[in-house]
């Protein structure tokens, strides 16, 4: 017999699961929501273990699409689990969008077209246009695209919505590598660079991360419902753009280009330009001076220039002959 | 297999819920409407037909009208309680990161703001924030939309990659924004070819009078010949730096990773891994090793050492 499309099994447990008065045990999922014993062939216990593991990808999927699945334990009957979905608070309301507003969604969902959130984006996109009347989509000639990866992205915004913990190794700019479990308040967008804003455990404070300085996977760690996001999360340092500092680099006539345009002219400094540098983050200058090969020349903060021949030196060593620094 | 599954459930939900807002709707309207062929919406249809709750009896099935089907149109009788799904939370943050990654550039045609107000507001929790507002590069971004849309050449006075400054004369198709910065993709007639060009580095920009006549290329840009492989030896700290380079393999054994990537740009390669010197175990080829050591030394030559 032709195994059910995984895309009819869903749709006929999200059916049967909104649709059922009370609940539905996973024994009434097997026996009655088509494509369930029908895909399952063999022994016994063969097809009980191919069971669960269809029901429990099922549950992914359906939770990955949204669905708010309710549990419902029946004290009478031994405490067993049943499942129900609630038809009012898993549907979606329209979004009143114009074609050219949706014609910018699908942008969107280019942006991520390489990465973990693309199919996501797709999908949003699906079914925001599922509720509004077709008309003919503008062509716009913008376009869009992230190179980086967003799988943390995905995870963080889950465990934010279930409040649930995280863990994940971060290399801040400051000091070496550690592991953080942190509960996520907020992800916030800041002049092209993502954040996460939470408490950090181990600090029992806010504290804000880059994501770009996240090294490899997150992951939910403890139970859903684990803490509350305060009311008001102070996003001030953020919201401001808030240039933390401002750096002086010299740069040779006709060089450092790039950081002229985002810093105003100091006057000179025998045969170098002297700039004054805006910055966010103290180690992007470092970087942006150091690619400039003997170009440019950090004046101040003090801290700067140490850096700067700190990390020269390092590389130095790491590529002298033996290669070890 | 699951990966599949989704999309097509989120379309097949969507085509029940379009078809109980709008009525008889042609196979042709739907296929447009969510990016499929004509084909795939009756297949679609075919597989709702056998859909329904517990029972498998006719009238537990959703159910459309035959005779409509067979004419090319899809009108449903019985949706079964079928309806869309709310956004779920990977959703939203896919959307609204995306926006405010289009809106933060300061060069996104003003409806992607609204866009992203709107999902905000439907997505009722507020996962994302965006704050900050976006630069002084609008002014040259206007001027580009303004010269796409005229179909006209702009004239450039641009800083590029390696730091050098000119003036060229470019045919604007189309403006894009990667990781949250402003491209444009054009062709330039400096250089014979089509380029894509950071807006923030765009110093100034001139509208002309004279008509562009290359079309705009079908192709992604960044096409770059990779010269050879190189291999990078690091402490895990510096991983960040070089999960962003097109292409990169990175095997990471907790303490030290290994990143392989092809090179296109030595000296920007070098540039970058400099900015994570003291991570820096070893660097493979030589061509490379040497042009990371011959950058470090003009740094510290500068530097008075």
């Amino acid at each position: 017999m032709e195994r059910t499309a995984p895309e009819e099994r869903l749709l006929n447990l999200l059916i049967a699961l909104t649709s059922t008065r009370v609940r539905m045990t996973k024994q009434q999922v097997r026996s009655t929501v088509y494509g369930y014993d029908q895909g399952i062939q063999g022994e016994d216990v063969k097809a009980d273990a191919a069971f669960e593991r269809m029901f429990e990808r099922d549950k992914e999927d359906l939770r990955r699409l949204g669905v708010p699945l309710q549990t419902v334990t029946d004290a009478a009957n031994g405490g067993d689990i049943g499942y129900r979905i609630d038809a009012s608070a898993s549907s979606m309301e329209p979004i009143d969008v114009t074609p050219a507003e949706l014609a910018v969604l699908s942008l969107a969902a280019d942006y991520w077209r390489d990465a973990a959130l693309g199919a996501d984006a797709r999908q949003a996109v699906i079914k925001v246009a599922s509720r509004v009347p077709h008309e003919a989509i503008p062509e716009l000639p913008f376009g869009a695209r992230a190179t980086g990866s967003s799988a943390a992205l995905g995870v963080i915004a889950e465990a934010l919505h279930e409040r649930r913990a995280i863990a994940f190794d971060y290399a801040s700019s400051s000091s070496p590598p550690s592991s953080r479990v942190v509960d996520p308040w907020r992800i916030v967008m800041a002049g092209g660079t993502e954040y996460l804003v939470g408490r950090d455990h181990r600090a029992d404070a806010q504290r804000t991360f880059r994501l770009s300085r996240i090294l490899g996977a997150v992951r939910p760690k403890g139970e859903p419902g684990a803490f509350e996001i305060p009311a008001a999360v102070s996003l001030d340092s953020l919201a401001r753009g808030e240039l933390t500092g401002t750096a002086t680099v010299a740069l040779r006539p006709e060089a450092g280009h790039a950081l002229r345009l985002s810093g105003t002219p100091a006057g000179t400094d025998g045969e170098w330009d002297l700039v004054e540098v805006p910055y966010r983050h103290l180690d992007t200058v470092r970087s942006d001076i150091l690619a400039l090969s003997g170009a440019a020349r950090a004046v101040a903060p003090p801290e700067l220039v140490e850096a700067v021949r700190g990390f020269a030196q390092a590389a130095v060593a790491a590529t002298s002959d033996g290669g070890v620094a | 297999m699951t990966e599949r599954s989704r999309p097509r459930v989120a379309r097949l939900l969507g085509i029940v819920a379009y078809l109980e807002d709008n009525g008889a709707t042609p196979f042709a309207e739907l296929a447009s409407h969510f990016g499929v062929t004509e084909e795939q919406i009756a297949r679609d249809i075919e597989q709702l037909w056998i859909v329904g709750r517990p029972g498998g009896f006719a009238n537990d099935l959703i159910d459309f009208d035959y005779d409509s089907f067979d004419a090319g149109i899809a009108v449903v009788t019985n949706t079964q309680g079928a309806r869309q799904i709310r956004l779920a939370p990977r959703e939203g943050v896919a959307l609204v990161a995306a926006l405010s990654a289009l809106v933060g550039s300061g060069t996104a045609p003003r409806v992607a703001q609204s866009a992203l107000d709107k999902v905000v507001a439907a997505l009722g929790e507020q996962t994302v924030t965006v704050v900050g507002t976006p630069d002084a590069r609008a002014e040259i971004a206007l001027t580009l939309a303004r010269a796409i849309q005229q179909q006209v050449v702009v004239e450039l006075d641009y800083v590029d990659a390696g730091d050098h400054r000119t003036a060229r004369a470019v045919e604007p198709h189309r403006i894009v924004t990667i990781d949250g910065a402003p491209y444009l993709e054009c062709w330039c007639r400096r250089a014979g070819d089509y380029r894509t060009l950071r807006v923030d580095r765009i110093v100034s920009a001139e509208v002309t009078d004279e008509d562009a006549v290359t079309p705009a290329s079908g192709s992604e840009g960044f096409t770059l010949a990779r010269e050879y492989d190189a291999t990078i030896r690091l402490r895990r700290g510096g991983r960040w730096a070089l999960e962003d380079i097109p292409g990169v393999t990175i095997e990471d054994d907790g303490e030290l990773v290994t990143a392989t990537a092809g090179v296109t740009n030595e000296s920007w390669l070098a540039g970058r891994l400099l900015g994570i010197a003291p991570a820096l175990i070893t660097v493979e080829p030589e061509q490379l090793r040497k042009e990371v050591a011959r950058q470090a030394k003009s740094v510290l030559a500068a530097h008075g050492e």
